[in-house]
């Protein structure tokens, strides 16, 4: 297997005095939806923010690509790795449209400066449509849409951007069965197409059925990687509840 | 002053259809506030014949073109979820500043940038204690505020600065086919305030900042550069305001900004339907409510209802028009 599109060696983060992450390390490469599991305040959320540029690890290194440690200052500063992302609150905007949020950040432009909203909202449409998912007129406000409706939009914002790195923090956590089957496609197309997507969840099922990895933290620390294949339910709420104990791995090579 | 092209405001587009009638006319503010201009104009009408008079009207027109230039400057920041409290004083430095080197002799188009310079490094300022030093806006500009009064003051002894190029007044007091030339600065600032918003990635960018900072920060938005250009932006307008009221009076006053001035630019920014919240509001609605300011200044002393029956009436208005809002806000946004 060639370099992993994303690696966390040692990830450390403090809040003030509060330690968020102790040691997370994980791969994840391209073509495989890898996992990441572990109970509430166990880090997930802060690590796909790390990743993502929204915080800044005080100590170790997030590699893309296996390139050199990445230096990112910014959310700007990650897209332009090559890494999009689902946040747990969705990080929407309720006061602008479908179609602004789908665009935020990248608003496509006419003439230099002005803003083209035609290209905008006909761009927004296309990808609800390629990813059959109805949410209604791309000129609906988000803040009219139901918790499920807005998470669908998260996600198609974060297809919208084509990226190779997804990071995807509980992207099925306000959905019903047939939302939460639809995303399920989604992540599943997307590996296809050959990206790295890093699933956060707390749903086993939805991640034995469509994860090859999955890497289990515990109180902020990555306490064991697995092939989706090898490993059962049990081991993995086992290492979730730490009633199993944490691998002993430093060197890198999980899994 | 109103601009003519057709509104953006999301919900004025879409609350409609989910709430009715009622919602309908609610999501629109400007409509509601048109029909109070309307009725405090008819109330004027039926007290004075005075008040349809060209003249007059062309009065409370130049007259609010103090309010709308300000306030275009202020609701950007609103919109962007920041509050600037030190207009007041940052109009009498662009006033006071410009006038002094008029004074000197210095050519006005020089004298009129180097007051809104002035005025712009306050608005920088004022970004850099809200943002590096942690302090809410109200209160670091509220700070700013005082400081720069007392500035003021120092600097010219507390007296006017006279006399004022005929150059100079000409900015205010000429008129281009019949039009007086504050009307036209006014109109020139509201299409660029509006263009801005409402059709630039600036525009959009800045009501993404105002609605949810952390979905701005997370999608990748350069939230500081945002947050420095409007805070520089909303100095130049109130400075520009100054500078142009200066002209009007034909003298830098140390009285002319002040604490009152900063309340009215603020009122009309709320009154327009701008939410304090952030995020939402227009440059129209602005407009129709620096008018409205004005067009109270100016039924009150038709009708010889004494002067403080002004703040009486705006402050009632302003307590409606931020009700209306938060019920516009409740009705057409789902609580999560
Ligand atoms: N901005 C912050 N300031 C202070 N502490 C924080 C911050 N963000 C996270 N934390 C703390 O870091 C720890 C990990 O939080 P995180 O959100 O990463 O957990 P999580 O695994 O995503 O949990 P959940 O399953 O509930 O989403 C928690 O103890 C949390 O209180
Ligand atoms: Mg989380």
């Amino acid at each position: 297997m060639g370099a992993p599109a994303l690696r966390l060696r040692g990830v450390r983060k403090w809040f003030g005095s509060v330690s968020a992450l102790e040691d997370v390390h994980f791969d994840a490469h391209a073509g495989e939806v890898h996992a990441i599991v572990g109970d509430n305040g166990a880090g997930k959320s802060t690590t796909i923010k790390i990743v993502a540029g929204v915080h800044r690890a005080d100590e170790g290194e997030v590699l893309v690509n296996g390139g050199e440690p990445r230096h990112v200052r910014s959310a700007a500063d990650a897209q332009e790795h090559g890494i999009a992302v689902v946040h747990q609150d969705l990080a929407l905007v309720e006061c602008l449209d479908i179609a602004h949020n789908m665009a935020l950040g990248t608003l496509p432009r006419k003439f230099g400066f002005v803003l083209d909203r035609r290209r905008m909202e006909r761009e927004a449409a296309k990808v609800l449509r390629d990813l059959k998912v109805r949410v209604g007129d791309v000129r609906t406000p988000v803040g009219l849409l139901s918790g499920g409706q807005r998470q669908v939009v998260a996600v198609a914002r974060a297809v919208r951007m084509d990226k190779p790195i997804m990071l995807l923090d509980e992207p099925t956590a306000a959905l019903g069965v047939q939302e939460t089957a639809q995303v399920g496609e989604i992540i599943d197309e997307l590996r296809a197409s050959g990206k790295a997507v890093v699933l956060v969840s707390h749903d086993l099922d939805f991640v034995f059925s469509h994860a090859d990895r999955v890497t289990v933290l515990r109180l902020g620390r990555t306490v064991g990687t697995r092939l989706v294949a090898d490993v059962g339910r049990e081991e993995v709420v086992g290492l979730i509840t730490g009633a199993i104990a944490p691998d002993q791995v430093h060197d890198g090579e999980v899994a | 002053m109103t601009v003519t092209a057709k509104p953006r405001d999301p919900l004025a587009e879409h609350g409609g259809e989910r709430t009715g009638v009622v919602a309908k006319v609610l999501v629109r503010q400007e409509t509601t506030l048109v029909l109070v201009v309307l009725a405090v104009g008819l109330f004027a009408w039926s007290r004075s014949s005075l008040f349809l008079s060209p003249d007059n009207l062309t009065a409370i027109l130049r007259n609010s073109v103090i309010y709308f230039v300000m306030a275009c400057g202020a609701a950007l920041l609103v919109i962007g979820g920041g509050l600037d409290f030190s207009a007041g004083a940052v109009f009498t430095l662009g006033a006071l500043s410009t006038c002094a080197l008029l004074v000197e002799g210095v050519p006005w188009p020089l004298a009129v940038l180097a007051g809104m310079a002035a005025c712009c490094a306050v608005g920088a300022v004022n970004f850099v204690v809200v943002t590096s030093l942690h302090v809410p806006p109200i209160i670091a500009t509220l700070g700013t505020f005082y400081v720069l009064t007392g500035v003021d003051n120092l600097v010219t002894g507390g007296s006017d600065v006279l006399p004022l190029p005929a150059g100079f007044q000409r900015i205010a007091q000429g008129s281009v086919l019949g039009v007086p030339n504050d009307v036209l600065i006014a109109v020139a600032v509201g299409v660029l305030f509006w263009f801005l918003l409402e059709r630039t990635r600036f525009g959009v960018n800045v009501r993404a900042l105002g609605g949810n900072r952390q979905a701005a920060v997370a999608n990748g938005l350069r939230v500081f550069r945002l947050d420095l250009a409007l805070y520089v932006i909303a100095a130049a307008t109130a400075g520009l305001a100054g500078i142009v009221y200066s002209a009007q009076v034909g003298a830098g006053q140390v009285t002319a900004g002040g604490t009152s001035t900063t309340l009215n630019a603020i009122t009309a920014v709320l009154i327009g339907g701008v939410s304090l919240m952030g995020g939402m509001g227009g440059v129209q609605g602005v407009a129709v409510g620096a008018v409205l300011l004005s067009l109270i200044d100016n039924a009150l002393v038709l009708t010889n209802i004494p002067p403080q029956y002004n703040s009486i009436v705006i402050g009632a208005i302003l307590v409606c028009a931020v009700a209306v809002d938060h019920l516009r806000r409740a009705r057409i946004y789902r609580k999560r």
